[in-house]
């Protein structure tokens, strides 16, 4: 069975600036700038003058001042508003305006609304309220608190002292606009309320909003009859009474108020920076009305207090600033002087983790993962960096409720409950991820922040304000502290270091990359330099030789030394012709095929047989194609199977098996011989160029077979090993890969 | 009428001592001039062509000082006159490259120069037989 969800998003829906009602402890005109009549009357101004509403309707001002018997300054001040056009502004400075009304004292409040001029009466209770001394007393005693929460204590005390109401507490916005008790000041006999926690729909956003813009607000008594305002029956638009002093109550605060006890409330507004910080919340739990000049004198405390707190919040964010951007500008300098990021950022002495307040951080570059401090493993930091690749619309991110988002998070909350990222390059999968410790948080609401759901005698569910104020306890999880803008201003400022610094390096590997292929050409015109100047006085030497030997004149002696001549220009001949071999093959592209090896393999054979006439049996088993360059896998079998037949030469029955088998990834052939082995101390000696085994010193070679074979196999990503028992034989394997 | 029956172009002293023996021991017939550069064997060629004489084979080394054998091998082809006499380019180089950006410019041959003097024999006996068979 599903329940509906019910919240409390219907109370938002209230528009509560527009009551078309007021509370009854005054009563209320408006008249229209325009043609300067009075367009709106409340209700109740027969209960305080004897007037009639419905008569007052359509009248101007000087009828006003006659019905009301307003003495002659107060007519000839109406009549001066009417005449210079309602300059709006200075009417507000104005307030209170008093007079008196049939022997009563009033407060007039002027304020302007859209197209109309409002006009409150207030009684003036004239309790003998001196604000002047009393203000600055007050504030005096409230700025001797060097702390904030002393500040916060002492205003409590001295509003108290200006209103005289039951209980005064000083209420702060969360950043989830819940809010709680920072500070209090009650009747001793009272419950403490100080540290509670009131839920965000306990002030829906509009009532925030009007906080914002009128920033005291009585409701005198609760149980007092609103008084409706009348207008024309033609007029549609309901009056706006945001700036109203008099403004009726949303019946469902009201309720509010009634299940907590209070009957008469007051709250002033503490803005910080444009935004609602908290408020002053004062309630009495009798009816009890405050007078113009207290409230005044209150708002005027709240304003002072206001600008204290944002004074201290600045200063305390310039000292966490400076903390922090001396970090990153020692960093910021160390990233712009090294060519090695990641050791910039993280191997000195202040590293990423430093220029915020973060226990731990993590560096994901160049596919290396650098933990700093405390982190998650890593494998969940591997985890977690995909998700803020995936959900990361900017290129920082924070959270301090992190596993709220990303649910995995609460296995590792102890460490990181926030997370802030930086994303270094999307495409290079690179990213700085900054940590912070839960912080576990005992958090007293004042009633569970679920507001009940009442169900009426009809059955219809209605919600209504709720009604237990008992207190209950949270632990709130999974929550770190906040991330400052220090913090993230300096990780901005150091991404864009790190970005140039990575833009520098790019273009010094381009540079250099350009200088090495230079060096390749000169290479490449270099071995061809040298294979011509070597080779054409080699050749001569040679020739000259021959053609010595062919002179009759010769005796036997002279003869053996010419042949030795020839035999070390035929060596010299053939090391150049490997050299350039060698260098041929890494300029050289390959260009894949699929290569018969059956053929390959045959003729390699025949061409060993009529080079070295040999008497070794060779036996060839599968031969599976290869995906490879023919020319270069000939060269590999030719070199192979030339060494197997070259060092199994001196065992009394040679024999080369050949063997070919197809993998699941890859072709692998194995070339065996029964020759003299190769010493396994020497394993990866063998593919270096000129390196050569010391048993094999009367076997003629270069040192550069297999070396050139090393190479082709590099280029086509395969592999070769081999295994090998001295005297015993030897057998490699070359690994193609398949055709993808 | 056929004079030489070998032209070659090359600059080596040595190279040039063993062609002569190695000719000589083929065929004391056989007529070989050298230039030792490309200047020197344009100005020959000119002088051949001027006594309607064309050599039976042409053999021009690569690296020449001077004009490289690439640029005699374009002008010879230039001129109508030995469109017939068959070229070979002589080079130590054995590397494609080389040979494929000859080729292209109307050699008949590229023959990487012989190791010594008995490959170099053998090498002259089949180009002999190969362009010199009518004599």
């Amino acid at each position: 069975m599903s329940q509906p969800i019910i919240d409390l998003t219907n109370c938002e829906k209230e528009p509560i600036h527009i009551p078309g009602k007021i509370q009854s402890h005054g009563f209320l005109l408006a008249v229209d700038t325009q043609s300067g009549l009075i367009n709106y009357v409340s209700e109740n101004i027969s209960k305080y003058v004897q007037v009639e509403a419905k008569t007052v309707l359509g009248k101007g001002l000087d009828y006003l001042s006659e019905a009301l018997a307003l003495d002659v300054s107060v007519a000839g001040v109406l009549s001066q508003l009417i005449n210079t056009g309602f300059n709006l502004k200075s009417i507000e400075s104005l307030n209170p305006f008093v007079v008196e009304l049939q022997g009563q004292a009033f407060n007039i409040i002027f304020f302007a609304s859209a197209n109309d001029l409002i006009i409150e009466f207030e009684i003036n209770t004239n309790d003998g309220f001196e604000s002047q001394k009393v203000i600055g007393s007050s504030i005096s005693k409230i700025l001797k608190g060097i702390t904030l929460d002393s500040l916060l204590q002492n205003t409590a005390i001295e509003i108290k002292k200006v209103i005289n109401y039951d209980r005064v507490m000083v209420y702060r916005f969360d950043d989830d606009d819940h809010g709680q008790v920072i500070a209090e000041e009650k009747e001793e006999h009272l419950e403490p309320f100080l540290h509670l926690h009131y839920p965000a729909s306990d002030i829906p956003k509009q009532a925030r909003e009007l906080y914002k813009i009128n920033l005291t607000r009585i409701i005198s008594d609760v149980n007092a009859e609103p008084s409706p305002i009348l207008t024309y029956e033609t007029e549609s638009t309901p009056i706006d009474l945001t700036n109203a002093e008099l403004r009726a109550v949303s019946p469902m605060h009201i309720q509010y108020l009634k299940n907590m006890g209070v009957c008469s409330s007051f709250s002033i507004s503490l803005v910080v920076k444009g935004e609602l910080w908290g408020l002053i919340a004062c309630h009495n739990y009798s009816a009890k009305f405050i007078n113009y000049a207290a409230r005044s004198a209150s708002k005027l405390i709240g304003q002072i207090l206001s600008s204290a707190i944002e004074y201290r919040q600045s200063e305390e964010n310039n000292e966490r600033f400076d903390l922090l951007d001396k970090a990153s500008q020692v960093l910021v300098e160390m990233i712009d002087n090294s060519n090695e990021i990641p050791e910039a950022l993280t191997k000195k002495e202040i590293t990423i983790k430093d220029i915020t307040e973060a226990s731990g951080a993590v560096l994901i570059f160049e596919q290396k993962l650098i933990c700093i401090g405390e982190t998650p493993g890593e494998s969940q930091i591997a985890a977690l960096a995909e998700w803020l690749f995936d959900n990361m619309a900017e290129t920082v991110y924070t959270s301090h409720r992190f596993p709220r988002v990303y649910k995995p998070a609460e296995k590792f909350s102890g460490v990181a409950a926030g997370v802030m990222a930086c994303i270094l390059s999307r495409e290079l999968k690179e990213i700085i991820i900054w940590f912070k410790p839960e912080l576990l948080e005992n958090i007293q609401w004042a009633g569970n922040p679920d507001k009940p759901v009442e169900i009426s005698a009809e059955g219809v569910m209605t919600l209504t304000p709720r009604k237990s104020f008992k207190s209950w306890t949270e632990t709130v999880r999974h929550t770190s502290l906040k991330w400052g803008s220090a913090e993230v201003a300096a990780v901005i400022k150091m991404r864009e270091h790190i970005i140039y610094a990575i833009k520098r390096k790019a273009n010094e590997i381009r540079q250099l990359n350009e200088k090495l292929i230079l060096a390749y050409d000169e290479l490449d015109t270099f071995s061809y330099t040298i294979s011509h100047d070597l080779r054409t006085p080699l050749s001569s030497i040679k020739g000259y030789a021959e053609l010595l030997a062919s002179n009759d004149s010769l005796d036997t002696n002279a003869r053996k030394l010419l042949q030795r001549i020839n035999k070390c220009t035929d060596k010299m001949a053939s090391l150049i012709t490997d050299i350039l071999n060698y260098s041929r093959i890494g300029q050289t592209k390959v260009n894949k095929e699929i290569v018969e090896m059956g053929k390959v393999i045959e003729d390699t054979k025949m061409d060993i047989v009529a080079a070295f006439n040999p008497i070794a049996d060779f036996s060839i088993g599968a031969t599976p194609s290869i995906y490879g360059d023919k020319t270069m896998i000939v060269q590999v079998f030719a070199n192979l199977m030339g060494n197997a037949v070259k060092y199994s030469s001196k065992t009394s029955n040679p024999r080369v098996v050949i063997n070919g088998e197809v993998k699941k990834n890859e072709v692998v052939y194995s070339i065996a011989d029964n020759g003299i082995g190769i010493d396994i101390n020497y394993y990866n000696k063998i593919f270096e160029i000129f390196k050569r085994m010391d048993n094999v010193q009367d076997i003629e070679g270069t040192g550069v077979g297999l070396a050139i074979v090393k190479k082709i196999m590099d280029k086509h990503n395969g592999r070769i090993w081999f295994e090998s028992t001295i005297g015993a034989g030897t057998t490699f394997f070359v690994a193609f890969k398949n055709k993808q | 009428m056929r004079y030489p029956d070998i032209f070659q172009v090359e600059d080596s002293d040595d190279f040039i001592f063993l062609m002569e023996h190695a000719v000589t021991e083929i065929s004391r017939d056989l007529r070989l001039v050298i230039s030792i550069n490309g200047n020197e064997a344009i100005k020959a060629l000119a002088g051949l062509q001027a006594r309607s004489s064309k050599p039976g084979l042409i053999l021009l080394d690569i690296n020449l000082p001077g004009i490289s054998g690439v640029e005699v091998l374009k002008k010879i082809r230039e001129n109508d006159f030995f469109q017939s006499v068959p070229i070979v380019m002589f080079s130590t180089s054995d590397n494609p490259k080389d040979v494929d950006s000859v080729m292209g410019f109307g050699a008949n041959g590229y023959q990487v120069k012989p190791m010594g003097y008995r490959e170099l024999v053998n090498c002259l006996k089949k180009m002999k037989e190969y362009y010199l068979k009518t004599n």
